[in-house]
């Protein structure tokens, strides 16, 4: 276990470096720099601000500094932001995306594993039938039109909630309904599936033979094989939702990093885009790294150094 | 397997524990926070007949406080109100004195002395000097500072050439001549000189408290202008508030006695937290212009600027002028405004918008007249005599090109239907990322692209000095002695008349040679709450809050 932990720790940080170089690669292949735009940025200027933020020195010369600056996570200052430094701007947003997503998390896996459960244990009654629109509803409508339609109806018609800004738990809740919805619906399709799938195995007509109540059978037996391909989809989700998203973020006005990884791009903004990247991939890599731990702890049966051996 | 499952089990509790504790968390601060707002909100409640608190929204957070280093308007609508230069915009969208309240111009109109107000305070309560002028003019200037609005001073002697790195600072014609004089040298008579200085990138520094502090711009405790309102709370990146500004030297005009901003970047949330009553002012989602334009909260103000169409007079066909003005013809300007971008704009008739009034007090554009509109008839007639010149039988293919969002998409498609309509030309549209498009139309790649000016400061020749030959705004490869000649001549004349003759002179050149054609002039389209008034938004320049009030 404790070799197979370095092993995969040694892999997660040649995944990085190489994501990174690519990145690298990628962002200084696309035309355009950070100082164009419709008015044509003065000559002098423009090597004034070349100078500034090092853009003048040769492509390897800049991508030393990038590895350096990735090693000692430093980013330097944001380009669109000069009095900021990457960092400071990462350090303020994520706190915030990192609430907002592990809010939904939480909300998305508590209600998507009810709600898949009680569709399983009721195959193709109503209660099952209901909740299936409800995922194919949910996974088919857009956050974003949720969202607006969520402000609409609470907010602007009904002045129930505020309609934007992140100030207080009230503030919190029209975002939240609307990013857990698609996860919640994922989650719940995905549980009643391998629920049905595991309802049918032999060792839960067993323990139904040995005299179980079903609530032990469902929590402690069905439940826990079901749950594998959960965990499977819960590294990336959580990846993807802990560090911002874009979209519900820019309509409830919320101060997190999620804009960042789109605004950087279209600014040509490169610490900014190399920060947001190389945050990202770690946080995903270490996001698989534990799901990867946690199918041990879930099905014992899945042994780790085994998987080393076959990798 | 127990050992396993227990550990799940445990693993499990763990994790239900820590998201109690993390709801719980949640749960304990909010009730703080909130009384606390309800604390400040019972405060407002009893000082309502008092407190005059004005809302807004910024759209995003300032790029940037020090003057010199933002150039948009997302920190200047801001900072123009919590900082002032020697001069201020009036209501009437005049240079008038501000900080200075005297202004001697020498004779050959190289020469501006100011004299700055006695009682012109900081808003630490330091007097502010001329050499915070000084300090602050210098900081824009200098390479390092890398300040994208440094080139608005190179009207100043010495300024380029200290900021391009070949000169000293010593040498930039800035001086202060006593405590409260300030001293500027031109290097040619400049009209618009003091209409330039009115831009934030020439509001002052206050010397000692930026040797003593860096990063004094970058939070409100730190932060010290001397503008009507004072910065009283930043928070990055959500809000930012002024407060008035008791050491202001025109205190007694200013009558808010708050300013709240928020950052929404949505122009849907926007509006709808208008429709809420969180904010006082919002601007018209693209969707809804349709419907909202007539409303009675709605505000339609001139913008000082143009969305126009470059041709690449290199590139076949638009080598030939009649084949250039033929497309051009080909454009209903009218139609556009009226049925494309539906959002109450002005169609163009000529480079320079409405807002500019000459020496004899008559409008630009009036004197200038209609120099492009629509006439399918010409068009067709132009487009047959250009062939012949060329000896076209089919003309060649023809792309336009346009960076990538709806509102362009919209526009290019309107004209495609306009040159297949009038002209019989297919003309296939191309769209482009916005980056990519600046950097390639930099480089001459396209025949025909869509493109956009926001004057710098109030005089037209900003705009037509784009076009002398070489120039980095010029993108269209078009070249005339002409044209270079009467820049160049404007920009030595001392007679006003003479003068802004010769910018009508430049501006006609200019539309009968069509390197590009105009389409509709910019505005800016405002929703306000019937209890606000007094917010003045200039043609050119950045919003003003000195005279507004709330009921």
């Amino acid at each position: 276990m404790g070799k197979y932990i370095v092993k995969r720790f040694i892999m997660m940080i040649a995944t990085i470096l190489i994501i990174a170089s690519l990145t690298f690669v990628l962002m200084h292949l696309i035309p355009g720099s950070p100082f164009d735009g419709e008015r044509t940025t003065n000559p002098t200027i423009q090597a004034n601000l070349e100078k500034f933020y090092k853009l003048d020195q040769p492509l390897h010369i800049q991508y030393l500094s990038y590895l350096k600056s990735i090693v000692t996570f430093d980013f330097g200052p944001s380009i669109k932001k000069p009095n900021e430094s990457v960092n400071e701007l990462l350090a303020r947003g994520f706190p915030i995306s990192f609430e907002l997503g592990m809010a939904t998390i939480l909300v998305a896996l508590l209600s998507g594993i009810i709600l898949g459960t009680i569709a399983s244990l009721r195959h193709n009654g109503l209660v099952d039938y209901f909740a299936m629109t409800f995922a194919v509803v949910g996974i088919s409508v857009p956050n974003f039109v949720l969202a607006t339609l969520l402000i609409q109806q609470l907010a602007v018609k009904w002045d129930l909630l505020p309609a934007a800004t992140w100030s207080s738990p009230l503030h919190m809740i029209l975002p939240i309904i609307a990013l857990a919805t698609g996860p919640t619906a994922i989650i719940a399709r995905l549980t009643r599936s391998s629920m049905l799938e595991v309802l049918t195995q032999d060792y839960i007509k067993m323990a139904r033979a040995k005299g179980l109540s079903p609530a032990r059978i469902i929590v402690r037996h069905a439940l826990r094989n079901a749950l594998m391909p959960v965990v499977t989809i819960l590294g990336t989700m959580l990846a993807g939702i802990l560090t911002g998203t874009f979209v519900i973020e820019r309509i409830f006005a919320i101060p997190g990093m999620g804009k960042y990884f789109v605004e950087s791009i279209n600014n040509r903004d490169y610490p900014v885009i190399m920060g947001t990247t190389v945050f990202y991939s770690a946080f995903l890599v270490f996001m698989l790294f534990i799901v990867d731990i946690a199918y041990g702890l879930l099905d014992p049966r899945i042994k780790l150094h085994r998987k080393e051996g076959d990798a | 397997m127990k050992k396993w499952l227990s550990l799940f089990v445990v693993a499990l509790f763990v994790l239900v524990l820590s998201a109690c504790t993390a709801t719980k968390d949640a749960g304990e601060k909010a009730p703080e926070t909130n009384t606390e707002k309800e604390g400040e909100e019972k405060e407002t409640v009893v000082e309502t007949e008092t407190e005059k608190v004005l809302t807004l929204n910024n759209g995003n957070e300032p790029t940037s406080f020090d003057p010199s280093v933002a150039f948009d308007a997302v920190s200047w609508n801001a900072l123009n109100n919590i900082m002032e230069g020697l001069v201020r915009l009036s209501k009437d969208h005049l240079a008038e004195p501000a900080t200075a309240e005297k202004i001697d111009v020498a004779e050959d109109g190289l020469t501006y002395t100011f004299t700055i107000r006695e009682d012109a305070k900081w808003s630490n309560g330091d007097p502010v000097l001329a050499s915070d002028f000084v300090y602050g003019w210098l900081h824009m200037l200098s390479p390092e500072t890398a300040s994208p609005a440094a080139f608005l001073a190179y009207f100043i002697d010495g300024a380029e050439a200290y900021n391009s790195g070949e000169g000293a600072a010593e040498d930039v014609a800035i001086k202060a001549l006593e405590e409260k004089v300030f001293e500027v040298k031109l290097n040619a008579p400049t009209e618009a000189f003091l209409n330039i200085i009115t831009n934030p990138s020439f509001f002052p520094v206050n010397e000692k408290v930026a040797t003593e502090n860096a990063t004094w711009f970058t939070e409100a405790d730190t932060f010290v202008g001397n503008g009507p309102f004072k910065l009283t709370t930043w928070e990055h990146d959500v809000s930012f508030t002024f407060a008035k500004n008791e050491n202001y030297w025109d205190a007694d005009t200013v009558k808010l006695d708050k300013v709240e901003w928020a950052m929404i970047n949505d122009s849907n949330t926007e509006y709808q937290m208008y429709e809420t009553g969180e904010l006082d002012v919002s601007g018209v989602p693209a969707e809804l212009a349709d419907q909202l334009m007539d409303s009675p909260e709605l505000k339609n103000e001139d913008q000082a600027g143009l969305y126009f169409y470059r041709f690449n007079v290199s590139q076949e066909p638009f080598t030939n002028k009649k084949i250039r003005q033929a497309f051009a013809l080909a454009v209903d300007q009218q139609e556009i405004v009226e049925f494309v971008t539906k959002n109450g704009e002005k169609p163009a008739e000529g480079f320079i918008p409405y807002g500019f009034v000459g020496p004899d007090g008559k409008e630009f554009r009036e004197t200038a007249g209609k120099l492009v509109g629509f006439d399918a008839e010409k068009a067709k007639t132009l487009l047959a005599e250009g062939m012949a010149e060329e000896g076209y039988t089919d003309l060649p293919e023809v792309t336009l090109t346009y960076s990538t969002s709806d509102t362009h998409k919209k526009i290019a498609e309107a004209l495609q239907s306009k040159f297949k309509e009038v002209l019989a030309v297919d003309v296939t549209l191309q769209n482009v990322e916005a980056s990519v498009f600046a950097t390639e139309q930099k480089e001459f790649k396209y025949q025909l692209s869509r493109s956009s000016f926001l004057f710098d400061y109030a005089d037209p020749v900003n705009a037509l000095e784009s076009f002398i030959t070489g120039s980095s705004m010029n993108r269209t490869t078009w070249s005339n002695a002409e044209f270079d000649k009467l820049i160049a001549d404007i920009k030595n004349e001392t007679d006003e008349a003479k003068r802004w003759e010769m910018l009508i002179q430049a501006d006609t050149l200019l539309m009968a040679e069509m390197p590009i054609f105009p389409v509709h002039y910019y505005n800016q389209v405002i929703l306000e709450k019937p209890t606000v008034s007094g917010i003045v938004r200039h043609p050119v320049g950045y919003m003003d809050l000195k005279w507004a009030d709330k009921e």
